[in-house]
């Protein structure tokens, strides 16, 4: 993962659909979060969502986990129609999810938390059974140290800092080995450094995963980014890689005297 | 911060816990061989209301589902165990010669009702004391769980419950016997021998000994890990792929299930059962040690509730106004120990940290060795050591 950033968007032709989002629509009390989104994920790439605040960012990544409810329109993944699935079927399946605040147990330990979200049996006899094996302790160790957070497996999470929660999230999500990762603002409240690292990170982990971004962080963006997906007050503006985005009159039009796109620019 | 690892059992009983329990569990063995009657049966009495209060404490201090319906779970079972001692009894000791229970006789049945008669077989009436209790909670549990009920709404509609069932059983006198309840039971006996009051004892004690062995088993078991984490966040973990709601129901079931078994025991002791215990007073009462003994201690319930339980008979020789001095101890605890009397113990002494397992040797033994900072590396080794001078 060394190399640039991929100029040309991959397309159905040249890579497999993992997640696709057909003309979904959104609606809380009235409201339409989501106007007819349609969107592929492609296999192994990673999808960058940007948006002003409202655009329905996160209400997409809530729709396709099952958070949301969907009025209609579709979601599939591998194929198989998700939509309105209960969550944590859609988890079972391979989809993972880090919300923009750091969700995560603070009560327990950074190890406990990976071994909650370990990929495995998640029936109730199995877990009063099950043996923390040398394969799930490896598993757990080889997670945590793309997080960088060995140090701390033993300690508490509540007394991480926040940028270190972040991760804990972020290794949690790759402990439950989803192909498909949704990272909401996963560099929200970090630390340049941090954001830098966060961004390897993200880098290391595509190809064997398929991930969605949702960020603010322009510089963040061009550091991972391959293709990017606008939205515009929940509906897809537009599509292309950083250049492409960066050049398109719609966006510029819609960010018009934005510091982020200008500084991007 | 706590260098160990919880939610997998451990390949050895830790060996202080081990001391110590086989320690308490001696003294409650020879303790009825030196106290009076009375006092054996108030402490069958409270090991019982202990062990209610350890089922309690799996669905509220474990998973955060505060119930004041932990009552009729109790006296479900214990009705269940009343019709067979009662249809048990000699037609010499029954009132009116017959087989028909003298409540019936008086509410003007004249056929056992068909539903009852079974109860009268030992084995029926076994399954029926643990059966009936988890039925009851399984239904209302799939409601209650599978809806998006949660937080305090639960609360209040097991109060609800608490309620609707006394007034039901206090109607329905011709079956329950109404107010009064199901009295003047035959005693418990194997093969035509009555068990004396010792025997019922130590039957008692046997069953709070499981009831908290199996506690503990669960809770530190990576099930034990899920129940605490739907407890903090119950969101989250089904976005890990656990299914909340049969997590709840599960547990709920089982507590109702074990809570159903107390109360079935509860009856031989007292010798009989009344919609008293079905009362939101008697449920507020076992909420009441959870959280005087403190929550997610398994032991902590089951200490208060005999402590409470002796304080009130002491209390009870002095004055009648007996309910002040416990409410006032209620409202010290409340106010100055929330965490309960489990968090005045000496942490090396707490029950939770004696049972977990030992520190794994951390960062130094992980598989792979990033680049990291000697001192940071050696910090979990230096807790290990605090902890265990």
């Amino acid at each position: 993962m060394t190399a640039a950033p991929m100029t040309v968007a991959p397309t159905a032709s040249t890579a497999k659909t993992v997640l696709s989002v057909k003309d979904l629509n959104v609606v809380f009390s009235g409201f339409k979060a989501l106007k007819g989104v349609n969107l592929e994920v492609y296999d192994g790439e990673i999808l960058t969502i940007i948006g002003a605040n409202g655009a329905g960012k996160s209400t997409l990544l809530d729709a396709i986990v099952g958070k949301s409810p969907v009025a209609s329109g579709h979601v599939y993944y591998s194929g198989k129609d998700i939509t309105n699935k209960q969550p944590h079927k859609i988890a079972r399946m391979g989809v993972g999810r880090k919300f923009q605040n750091p969700n995560v147990y603070n009560e327990l330990t950074v190890f406990d938390n990976i071994l909650l979200a370990l990929k495995g049996a998640h029936g109730i006899f199995a877990s009063m059974t099950a043996k923390l094996t040398k394969a799930k302790k490896g598993k757990i160790y080889d997670v945590l140290e793309r997080t960088g957070l060995l140090d701390q497996a033993f300690e508490k999470v509540s007394s991480l800092s926040h940028g270190q929660k972040q991760w804990v999230e972020i290794a949690m999500v790759l402990a439950q080995d989803p192909s498909v990762v949704l990272l909401d603002e996963p560099t929200a409240g970090m630390t340049a450094e941090e954001t830098f690292a966060t961004g390897e990170i993200i880098k290391s982990i595509a190809k064997a995963h398929s991930i969605v971004v949702i960020e603010h962080d322009m510089e963040f963006v061009k550091q991972i980014a391959e293709r990017i997906v606008v939205l515009h007050q929940g509906a897809v503006l537009a599509e292309g890689s950083v250049q492409e985005i960066q050049s398109n009159p719609k966006v510029i039009e819609v960010y018009l005297g934005r510091e982020t796109i200008n500084a991007a620019a | 911060m706590s260098n160990v690892v919880m939610g997998y059992k451990q390949s050895t009983f830790p060996k202080r816990l081990a001391a110590i329990a086989g320690i308490a569990l001696l003294i409650f063995i020879v303790l009825p061989f030196v106290v009076g009657s009375f006092q054996l049966s108030l402490l069958s009495k409270l090991l019982l209301f202990g062990t209610l209060a350890v089922t309690l404490d799996l669905v509220w201090g474990f998973t955060g589902i505060l119930s004041f319906a932990h009552g009729i779970f109790f006296t479900l079972g214990g009705y269940a165990s009343a019709y067979y001692l009662k249809l048990n009894l000699s037609a010499a000791n029954n009132t009116y010669g017959g087989e028909l229970p003298d409540f019936m006789v008086w509410n003007g049945l004249e056929v056992l009702p068909w539903f009852i008669a079974p109860l009268k077989y030992f084995p029926v009436a076994f399954l029926a004391v643990i059966g009936v209790p988890a039925l009851f909670a399984y239904i209302t549990g799939s409601f209650i769980f599978r809806s998006k009920v949660s937080g305090v709404y639960i609360t209040i509609i097991t109060l609800a419950l608490s309620s609707a069932l006394t007034t039901f059983f206090i109607s329905q006198q011709a079956y329950t016997g109404g107010t009064n309840g199901i009295t003047d039971v035959s005693k418990l006996s194997v093969f035509g021998t009555v068990i004396p009051p010792i025997g019922i004892y130590f039957l008692i004690l046997a069953y709070t000994v499981f009831v908290l062995a199996l506690s503990w088993w669960l809770t530190q078991s990576n099930f034990g890990l899920i129940l605490r984490s739907i407890n903090e966040n119950e969101n989250r973990i089904a976005f890990l792929g656990y299914d909340v709601a049969q997590y709840k129901i599960f547990i709920w079931t089982l507590s109702a299930a074990l809570a159903g078994m107390a109360g079935g025991l509860f009856v031989p002791l007292n010798r009989f059962i009344s919609p008293v215990y079905l009362a939101v007073a008697f449920g507020t009462q076992v909420v009441i040690w959870v959280a005087i003994g403190g929550r997610g201690t398994l032991v902590g319930p089951m200490a208060a509730a005999i402590i409470l339980g002796q304080v009130q008979n002491s209390a009870e020789k002095v004055t009648q106004d007996w309910q002040l001095i416990v409410g006032i101890l209620l409202l010290v605890v409340v106010l100055f120990i929330p965490n309960g009397l489990m968090s005045l113990l000496p942490k090396q002494l707490r029950l939770s940290n004696l049972s977990k397992p030992k520190p794994l040797p951390g960062a130094a033994a992980a598989p792979v060795t990033p680049v990291v900072p000697a001192e940071m590396a050696s910090e979990p080794q230096t807790e290990a050591a605090q902890r265990s001078s």
